[in-house]
């Protein structure tokens, strides 16, 4: 699945949204006037500015969400039922955009590929490019997953092909099943060590912004849709390897 | 979604479904994988060296209806090919060829891929062996 991000993305990108309250005319906050408290259009801006946040993947969730309670309860669209029709819709926006973002950036990995949109990386196109810029070369596409894994993933199908039949044909093979179960808890720690690791790349991540070092910023980002490739491999098989143990 | 009868014909009667001795010289093995869907593609190609004719070719492959057809439309097509010939064969071509719908297009840029996965394998096979009918230009 991938996240319609497109058009906060592309409105983010095309200017900036009025910065003053369309009521007093004071200066504005992303939300409500600082001023006068009134609701404010939604901004077109990324989920980060939407908190106010700074675009770093090491985010405090508790207070993030402290913060989501408190902005659901002011844009509640019920408080706005005196309000003229305007700022009744303007409510109804914002708390819609407010769920998108909280949704998205409490999850660490939500939170990661959106970022990765943002800085324009498109996880679903990384393949077709680096095939066409292999045909081009005349070289050998590198594999966007590693070859042991590719590997691990092909042999590890094999097995469970043949399990698949063992069970059609009504056949018990419980070297294979105990093969199995031994392949998925390594899996399975190895998807666990992925987290570890992708915090590692956050943490590269926000000290090249910190440094605004575009050279850094760009190596963490590639860590990170490498990890994510592997990561959605290792997840389907041991969804396969569940299914087919029938557990 | 709706697949093409000629998805559906691959995918019910796949062709050269299969797999040679990857340690044979004459042979290439491309494994490649598609991390958006998890496929992963094998695909192995039998040379005869004197003519660089791909005389066979076999597939495994683990992921969907389109990423099965397109490979096995892969090996019937780089049959009877030179490896040169055969490193012509784009992606747009087996998407046009099966119908694929734009969210498979990634399935036939695996089946490009793992075509030349395999032959740069065999080519690195030939090179230790016969360096100069190995180049390509």
């Amino acid at each position: 699945m991938t996240i319609d991000t497109s058009k906060t993305i592309a409105a983010a990108g095309s200017g900036k949204a009025t910065a003053s309250c369309w009521s007093c005319g004071e200066m504005r906050a992303a939300h409500f006037c600082h001023a006068c408290g009134k609701v404010q259009p939604p901004s077109p801006v990324d989920y980060f500015s939407f908190f106010g946040m700074p675009r770093r993947l090491n985010v405090d969730v508790a207070s993030l969400e402290r913060e989501f309670y408190e902005l659901s309860r002011k844009l509640h669209p019920d408080l706005s039922a005196r309000a003229d029709k305007r700022e009744q819709e303007w409510s109804l926006e914002q708390s819609s955009l407010l769920n998108d973002a909280y949704r998205t950036l409490k999850d660490p990995i939500k939170r990661t590929q959106y970022l990765l949109r943002l800085e324009g990386v498109e996880l679903e196109e990384q393949s077709k490019t680096a095939t066409e810029k292999a045909r081009a070369s005349g070289e050998v596409k590198k594999q966007i997953v590693p070859p042991d894994l590719l590997e691990e993933v092909f042999e590890l199908n094999m097995q469970l092909e043949e399990l698949r039949m063992n069970q059609k044909m009504g056949e018990d093979d419980p070297t294979l099943v105990k093969d199995l179960e031994g392949h998925r808890s390594r899996l399975e720690k190895k998807y666990e060590e992925l987290a570890e690791e992708l915090k590692s790349h956050w943490n590269q991540w926000d000290k090249a912004l910190d440094r605004h070092s575009n050279e850094e910023q760009r190596a963490a980002l590639d860590h990170m849709v490498d990890l994510l490739n592997r990561r959605s491999y290792i997840r389907n098989l041991v969804q396969d390897v569940n299914e087919a143990l029938g557990n | 979604m709706a697949y093409s009868d000629k998805v559906l014909d691959h995918y019910s009667n796949p062709r050269n479904v299969g797999s040679m001795d990857k340690n044979s010289n004459e042979v290439g093995t491309g494994l490649v994988g598609a991390p958006e869907c998890g496929d992963v593609m094998k695909l192995q190609i039998k040379v005869n060296p004197q003519t660089n004719i791909i005389e066979d070719a076999k597939f495994k492959t683990f992921g969907c209806g389109s990423a099965i057809a397109s490979s096995s439309l892969a090996t019937e097509w780089v049959k009877g090919k030179t490896v040169d010939e055969a490193l012509q064969i784009k992606n747009t071509e087996i998407v046009k060829e099966l119908a694929l719908p734009p969210v498979k297009i990634h399935c036939s840029v695996l089946a490009e891929d793992a075509i030349r996965a395999a032959i740069h394998d065999w080519k690195a096979k030939q090179g230790a062996a016969k360096p100069v009918a190995a180049e390509a230009k």
